[in-house]
């Protein structure tokens, strides 16, 4: 019977770490494309490992505007971010703790506005946008996500109702400020929950594509999804060049990943990241 | 003193408002307004009653971008389900390396969709992909009308596969350790043990699986765009595809208006669905 079970368990393992090796077999390939000359590319089967490991792939991509992409990308991602964290804990903080006339109310449209699809306002914010003149800027990438998320709201108002409320009245008793009690009180013990909303958000806008892609086309602000899928089309079957795009644009969050398992972890099994 | 409370509290609220009702709200109302007129993407806007309605209603591309994406999400939904659960199954023992396993499952979820779709371009590229390598044979995975939706619905189950497992892992980890103990002694062991006491035990994250499941597939955009472009022969011409090209190669935003109320709609009602009926079979079980 135990010796049963213990093969059992043994050949699960197996079968557990075969799906895991076959699960990021399809990066790992295109990570060692991306490191291989076109000529070894041609000349061997696809899967061979790379001799001579090359860097000029992701040299030559990066002259073609990846590098500004990269830049675009992280500037966008970080503006986003900070503005979501912030606008999100004010506005949580407010349906949690401060009766106000029309809170419930105001919390169902917030909820509600959660289940509006993503392909839904793409054309008429690209109308709204294009009708301000502001396609093709900054502002176009960054403004619709700027002022915070309905889903974070969401998510930190259960996070605060946690939070007794004998704490902030004592606070307020002793003179604090709202926005004493928000930096001094709140944001410290909602530290885990924080964490979670940014590697949401730092993986959502890095990853995100079909706003930019028409919101933000031109060269200029081209993000670095927009930029991989143009040289995609651009470079027509020279892999070893295309696979230095997707690796660019894949390996950071893998970074991230890595050095904050536990952290991203946990987002995915609290909210289902996105 | 309470009014100056709600004041705050409605300063507080004032950014996100902007948001919400800027960039969530009045969106809605442009695309239906939108939606009854005619536009280029250039010229001026006209009032064209319910033309679009009408062509789109009755377009036959329409129609089959739906069916489409129908098809993907029966096929993606169940498989990345059942070998999410599977995985789960094997994972949720707190074994040695459980925690690089689950990295490794859960990675390709934390990549971009479009960059994984070009990555699944090369693997699945007739000459010089990675497949095609290894088979040692010469397949039109993509350009090929059968095996193209199979190809996209592949892409996406590996995506999907360690984050629904992901899911499972914490809700097997959920269940109190004392029942199933009390299972085993009454001979819940093994698939019994699955079948009888974690899977029903697990409805609720089920539910949560399946409709995020369902919602996300339904929405299908960049991986579609960097594999298939919707080829070949529309074959892959999933709806996000659909409005997209519509409203910005075929330069009518207005059809596409009409589009993305329609998607919104059956999406709504596919939410509402899946909420009834699990509602009734968990209450059921209780």
């Amino acid at each position: 019977m135990s010796t049963e079970r213990s093969l059992r368990a043994v050949a699960a393992y197996l079968v557990l770490v075969a799906g895991a090796l076959v699960t990021v077999a399809p990066l790992v390939l295109s990570a060692l494309t991306a490191v291989k000359t076109p000529g070894q590319f041609a000349n061997e089967s696809s899967v061979a490992a790379p001799h001579p490991v090359t860097l000029d792939n992701f040299r030559a991509v990066l002259e073609q505007g990846l590098g500004r992409a990269v830049t675009v990308t992280a500037l966008m991602t970080v503006c986003i971010t900070a503005g979501q964290l912030v606008v999100s804990v004010m506005a949580a903080y407010a349906f949690a703790h401060i009766a106000f006339p029309g809170r419930e109310a105001l919390f169902w449209v917030y909820l509600g506005t959660m289940m509006v699809p993503s392909a839904v306002t793409l054309v008429p914010l690209y109308l709204m946008f294009a009708k301000l003149g502001w396609l093709n800027t900054f502002w176009a990438l960054v403004l619709p996500f700027l002022f915070g998320s309905p889903y974070a709201i969401f998510l930190l108002r259960q996070y605060f109702r946690a939070i007794p409320g004998e704490i902030i009245d004592a606070a307020r008793v002793d003179g604090a400020t709202t926005l004493d009690i928000l930096v001094g009180v709140v944001v410290p013990m909602s530290r885990p929950i924080l964490a979670t909303l940014t590697v949401i958000t730092v993986v959502s806008q890095w990853n995100s594509f079909m706003w930019p892609l028409v919101a933000a086309s031109g060269a200029r602000w081209q993000v670095l999804t927009v930029a991989t899928a143009n040289l995609q089309t651009q470079y027509n079957a020279q892999w070893t060049l295309i696979m230095a795009a997707t690796t660019l644009a894949i390996a950071p969050l893998v970074v991230v990943f890595v050095v904050f398992q536990r952290q991203v972890l946990r987002s995915i099994a609290v909210t289902g990241l996105k | 003193m309470d009014r100056r409370r709600a004041a705050v509290g409605y300063a507080l609220l004032l950014p996100s408002l902007v948001g919400v009702g800027c960039f969530l709200l009045l969106p809605i109302a442009v695309v239906l307004w939108l939606s009854v007129h005619s536009w280029n993407l250039l010229g001026p806007i006209e009032f064209s009653g319910w033309d679009n309605w009408r062509s789109v209603l009755t377009d036959r591309r329409f129609g089959h971008s739906i069916l489409v994406t129908l098809a993907l999400t029966a096929i993606v939904v169940p498989a990345q389900t059942a070998l999410g659960f599977a995985v789960a199954a094997m994972l949720a023992r707190r074994g040695r390396g459980s925690t690089v396993l689950r990295v490794m499952y859960a990675l390709p979820w934390m990549c971009a969709p479009v960059a994984v779709g070009v990555v699944w371009q090369w693997i699945f590229a007739p000459t010089g992909g990675a497949l095609n390598a290894l088979l040692g044979e010469r397949v039109e995975w993509l350009s090929s009308p059968a095996l193209a939706l199979p190809a996209v619905a592949a892409v996406l189950v590996w995506t999907n596969l360690g984050y629904v497992a992901l899911f499972f892992v914490a809700g097997i980890r959920a269940i109190p350790g004392e029942i199933l103990d009390a299972g085993a002694l009454d001979g819940a062991v093994g698939w019994r043990r699955i079948r009888w006491l974690i899977l029903p035990l697990l409805r609720p994250t089920m539910f949560f699986v399946l409709v995020t499941g369902v919602l996300t597939v339904f929405q299908t955009f960049d991986a579609v765009y960097a594999l298939t472009r919707g080829g070949p022969d529309h074959r892959t011409d999933v709806v996000g595809m659909r409005i997209y090209s519509e409203a910005f190669e075929a330069a009518h935003p207005g059809r596409a208006a009409v589009m993305a109320v329609v998607v919104f709609a059956v999406m709504f009602v596919i939410t509402l669905a899946q909420h009834r009926y699990f509602r009734e079979r968990v209450s059921h079980e209780y």
